[in-house]
């Protein structure tokens, strides 16, 4: 996983916080939406907020996010390389 | 076809607690659940003497996930429902009986918190966008869907608004449907969450709120002859209302049996309380009932502790009992819980049906100084009073709009 993956990862895991009992390092990319049972409003609470966060929009999707790695390739074209590098 | 209704089931979420019995102990006590508090964050913000569920965890009943796509309103309202269904030992009842049980839920404002943080987000912090469930949280109707949702209702799902009345038309409405046998379960009750800092102005506008004084926990004073108005309250109450023969049948615990509902319209102003609007819906439960003035023993006020409201709810009562009135027992648990709004029917039809249960009428707490204005009835003053012969009960809603509604009650073996 490169920085800027691992990145977007930690910023879904921050805000799925609100919305799960799971904890935050039990959630990965392979982790299923569904599993943490995140359905399709919760899911555009959490698109919302991650657009929000990034100060972007993401436009809508072909196929429905399933996966968490689904929805870090959503946020991660949005995430400026010197956010990363800050971070890293 | 008419059908008897029992009420086999209770659920509760309060400012002084979520188990029905607890809190009925709490309440015979005279105990308050009203306290300070700020609602609203600066500048945007009042502290007010407020009945407010402080305790309430939703998550830990619901889980987290949910609790994204649920207002306050919602929460409690579900929370109290679960705890209800439970109570009626209904758990294990089969998807296709489910099937069949409506929910018939009552609330004021439902999803103000909502609205006002998409406002806020809006107007006050310059936001472009707001959340994509504003509208789904929001929305009047959303708590009685999540109940449905929760406990797999497939029955009809309606929400009533009717402001102070709500929940009370519910339960009458769910009375209605079990008695004529369109239904043989209903989940039904009402909730309203602690209001945002706009309404909480809006309230304030009004000039019907009572101040904190000296003791914030005895400001409001039902009948009181210094009373200085309400004080709002947040949460939830919910019954299961049930055929009575069903209820036996499967060997239930039956609280309490509704025997009558009466509602009515004073069309005569929007605020102002009516006699003659009031005792019409006061009549029409007793008819339903089949009961006449002198069986009713004891009677939930609406008693707000208005000025205005309190004196007229009592000249009603007179009215309707006439020489009967000075020997039945009267009180506003509003006095301890708070006024709850939408939810205001429910959780005083909780507290009546307590009462014939339990043979113990809960007071109207601090009151040691009865406005002459409300006298002509036996106020249960400060501390609850046991009963042992309770039979029959009487709960009053009357709502801003004229909208009455009274429900009446009689204990298991009367």
């Amino acid at each position: 996983m490169n920085d800027k993956t691992a990145y977007a990862l930690s910023l879904v895991r921050q805000a799925l916080a609100r919305y799960t009992d799971t904890p935050s390092d039990a959630i990965e990319l392979d982790t299923s939406l569904a599993d943490l049972a995140v359905d399709s409003l919760t899911l555009a609470e959490l698109l919302f907020e991650l657009e929000d966060r990034l100060g972007t929009t993401i436009s809508e999707t072909e196929s429905v996010p399933r996966l968490i790695s689904d929805v870090v390739a959503l946020i991660e074209p949005f995430i400026d390389d010197q956010e990363v590098k800050s971070v890293a | 076809m008419t059908r008897r209704v029992a009420i086999t089931g209770l659920g509760l979420v309060s400012s002084q607690g979520q188990s029905p019995q607890a809190v009925f102990d709490a309440w015979c006590a005279g105990q308050s659940g009203i306290g300070l508090h700020t609602v609203g964050d600066e500048p945007h913000a009042m502290t007010v003497p407020y009945a407010l569920c402080t305790d309430f965890d939703a998550a830990a009943v619901l889980g987290r996930s949910r609790l994204a796509t649920m207002d306050r309103v919602s929460q409690l309202s579900t929370v109290a429902s679960v705890s209800a269904w439970r109570d009626a030992g209904l758990d294990e009842l089969p998807q296709v009986q489910r099937d069949l049980a409506c929910t018939l839920w009552g609330t004021g404002g439902g999803g103000t918190q909502t609205t006002e943080r998409s406002y806020r987000d809006l107007f006050v912090k310059g936001r472009a966008r707001i959340s994509p469930l504003t509208v789904v949280l929001g929305m009047s109707n959303a708590a009685a869907s999540h109940i449905a949702l929760q406990l797999g209702l497939g029955g009809e799902c309606l929400t009533y608004s009717v402001a102070c009345a709500s929940s009370a038309v519910a339960v009458g409405e769910a009375f209605r449907r079990i008695r004529s046998g369109e239904a043989d379960i209903a989940l039904t009750g009402g909730a309203e969450a602690g209001l945002p800092f706009g309404m909480i102005k809006a309230w304030d506008s009004l000039q019907v709120t009572a101040p904190a004084g000296d003791q914030v926990e005895a400001c409001c004073r039902p009948f009181h002859a210094e009373r200085r108005g309400l004080v709002l309250g947040e949460g939830a109450a919910a019954l299961v209302l049930e055929d009575w023969e069903r209820a036996t049948q499967r060997g239930a615990r039956i609280y309490a049996e509704v025997v009558g509902y009466g509602g009515s319209c004073d069309h005569a102003h929007l605020t102002a309380p009516d006699v003659q609007g009031q005792l019409r819906a006061l009549r029409q439960a007793l008819h339903v009932g089949q009961l006449n003035a002198s069986d009713v023993q004891y009677i939930n006020a609406h008693g707000t502790a208005t000025m205005e409201g309190d004196p007229v709810e009592v000249q009603a009562l007179k009215a309707l009992l006439g020489d009967h009135a000075a020997k039945v027992m009267i009180s506003s648990t509003k006095s301890m819980h708070g006024h709850l709004l939408g939810a205001a029917g429910a959780i005083e039809i909780m507290a009546t049906t307590l009462a014939l249960h339990r043979r113990m009428v809960p007071p109207t707490a601090h009151l040691d100084q009865i406005d002459p204005a409300c006298e002509g009835l036996d106020h249960v003053a400060v501390q609850g009073r046991e009963s042992p012969g309770l039979k029959v009960a009487l709960s009053n809603s009357f709502a801003f709009g004229g909208s009455n509604a009274v429900l009446a009650l009689r204990s298991v073996d009367a």
